[in-house]
């Protein structure tokens, strides 16, 4: 089922004189429980449609449609709510708050979703995340001592936790080795099946596309 | 989850830091204004002590209480009118010790009044800092321009005007030293507005001790010091606010990316800055009421509860105004740029 759509997104960015199109008219669909990769030259655009989607930068035209709403049309708020509360983002670097350890990490999550949840309630649901990452062993460590995969595992943890209908991931594997990286793969594919998440993710490493649904090449602004 | 809290819980060392940076300053404000407020006491203790009310001198003074000279029938008249009131008068002078040794006192009397300590023919009470002069109860004291001899009755305490401790003498021994029949001044306590009489001219008690050039000037260079270290306070700790901030706008960003409203934010900080505030100021307070105690005699320190509220007041604007001036870049935060960034 489509849950996620985007009709005609344009881009442009603006440098003194000079105006450039980078997104030119980008139509795509995602699907429910499926991993969708996104590929592409450097520069054609990936990164740039993957923040308008989740809603941290505005598109200059087009529609973004999900769940029968048109996320251009909504206010800042609006959309600051939707993406705390359906929306997950696992970046190239995890961006996780340094003094918080993981247990609050997934906690601040939790209260800024707005989750209606009791403190045992909030901890149990913890645990079972953090156990299907594989990281229940570290609850209390601080972002500084854990390792580039850990912190990654745990930003993913971060960004499942209030259990969005939406995952956005950015070159999640770009800071991992190949090991590490196909684990991160195969969980995030695990997750988005288990939670029946749609995710749309960007990548540059081939061995990656093995964990995808689907595939969409980008060049020059333009999906293919 | 409160996570100011938080934060401060793992970074104590920058906030430690800049805790102590708001102490010292408010310390260094409180420690000087109370020395500006000494130095001020010191020099008009006198009149300042005194309850609100209406000073008289004569039109024809130039408004030099020196040169007054209240006519005997308008202070009759005066006085009879207002039992409060009383007529007083103040001069320079010295007395010589039983070791004929000089010290400077000012010699001030006044008609019988509860204002003024009042004393008999031949009596002196002097203020407590000429005990540190060795002068004890009992002890008799000379002048040149009198000719008989004071006994010290007792002290008081904080009666100092232009620098010198008060001497406090009988009308007859005055009117003798001085070869004048006439007092200076009337003092009509409680009155808010002036009345009318006859030849003389009304001061509000502000008024009269701005009348005082030593006063007036001296007092504008200590407002002068108090406030430009106020404003130079507020901005320090502005910066100081500012540079945190800048410190932390990548974890701005990236709070706003999860969704953590702004306003969310801004609670955030003003939480942090009130906490450090408070305690760093109530630490300072502490400390100056101490130095207030325990301030070397001679030191003129004087620090009053209304002073010290008034200050941690305008500390706590100006913490506040900072804070949030600053914490302007917070609004602008761009979640995005904070993901661009890398790694924090
Ligand atoms: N804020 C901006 N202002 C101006 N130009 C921008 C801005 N953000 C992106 N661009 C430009 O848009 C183009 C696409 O950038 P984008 O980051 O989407 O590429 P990408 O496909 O993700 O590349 P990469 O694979 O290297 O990450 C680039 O030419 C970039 O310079
Ligand atoms: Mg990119």
């Amino acid at each position: 089922m489509t849950v996620f759509t985007i009709e005609d997104v344009r881009k442009t960015f603006t440098n003194g004189e000079v105006t450039e199109e980078i997104l030119k008219g980008v139509n795509l669909s995602l699907k429910e429980g499926e991993v969708t990769a996104l590929v592409g030259a450097s520069g054609s655009g990936k990164s740039t449609l993957l923040t308008i989607a989740a809603g941290l930068q505005p598109a200059s035209d087009g529609q973004i449609l999900f769940e029968g709403t048109n996320l251009t049309e909504m206010n800042a708020e609006q959309v600051r709510k939707i993406r705390a509360n359906k929306f997950g983002f696992v970046f190239q670097f995890a961006h996780l708050v340094p003094f918080l350890t993981v247990e609050e990490q997934l906690m601040l999550m939790l209260d800024v979703a707005g989750t209606k949840m009791k403190k045992r309630e909030q901890k149990k649901e913890i645990d079972e995340i953090l156990s299907l990452v594989d990281m229940g062993h570290r609850k209390k460590a601080y972002p500084s001592s854990l390792s580039g995969g850990e912190k990654q595992r745990i930003a993913i943890a971060r960004a499942i936790i209030h259990k969005p209908k939406v995952l956005f991931a950015d070159e999640p594997t770009a800071s991992l080795d190949s090991k590490r990286s196909k684990d991160v793969m195969a969980l995030i594919r695990e997750l988005t099946k288990t939670l029946n998440i749609t995710t749309l993710l960007v990548t540059h490493d081939e061995e990656m596309l093995a964990y995808a649904d689907r595939i969409i090449k980008m060049s020059d602004g333009q999906v293919a | 989850m409160n996570i100011a809290w938080k934060e401060m819980k793992k970074n104590k060392a920058r906030f430690l830091i800049l805790g102590s940076i708001v102490f010292l300053v408010s310390l260094l404000t409180l420690i000087i204004s109370g020395l500006a407020n000494g130095l001020s006491q010191d020099n008009a203790a006198l009149i300042k002590d005194l309850p609100d009310g209406q000073f008289y001198m004569t039109k024809d003074s130039d408004q030099t209480y020196t040169l007054s000279k209240i006519d005997s029938n308008t202070q009759d008249k005066v006085l009879d009118k207002e039992k409060d009131a009383a007529a007083f008068s103040i001069q320079m002078g010295f007395v010589n010790d039983s070791a004929d040794k000089q010290q400077s006192v000012v010699f001030v009397t006044s008609t019988e009044s509860e204002l003024f300590e009042n004393v008999k023919k031949g009596e002196i009470v002097l203020d407590n800092s000429m005990k540190d002069k060795g002068i004890k109860v009992g002890d008799v004291l000379t002048n040149n321009q009198y000719s008989g001899e004071f006994t010290v009755k007792g002290f008081v305490d904080q009666k100092k005007f232009s620098h010198a401790p008060v001497a406090f003498i009988n009308m007859e021994d005055y009117k003798e030293m001085y070869r004048t029949n006439e007092m200076q001044m009337l003092f009509v306590p409680g009155e808010d507005s002036p009345q009318a009489i006859d030849g003389l001219q009304a001061f509000s008690k502000k008024e009269f001790l701005d009348t005082i050039p030593s006063y007036s000037a001296e007092q504008m260079s200590l407002n002068m010091i108090v406030w430009f270290l106020v404003v130079i306070s507020g901005m320090l700790f502005a910066i100081f606010f500012y540079m945190m901030n800048v410190q932390k706008i990548g974890l701005y960003g990236i709070l706003k990316a999860i969704g953590v409203k702004t306003s969310a934010l801004f609670k955030m900080m003003w939480t942090q800055m009130l906490f450090i505030t408070v305690i760093a100021l109530s630490l300072s307070i502490a400390l100056s009421q101490v130095f207030n105690k325990f301030a070397p005699e001679g030191m003129p320190f004087h620090l009053t509860p209304d002073t010290t509220v008034k200050l941690s007041i305008v500390f706590l604007i100006i913490g506040f105004i900072g804070a949030t001036l600053s914490g302007m870049q917070i609004k602008k935060v761009e979640p995005l740029q904070a993901i661009q960034q890398g790694e924090v």
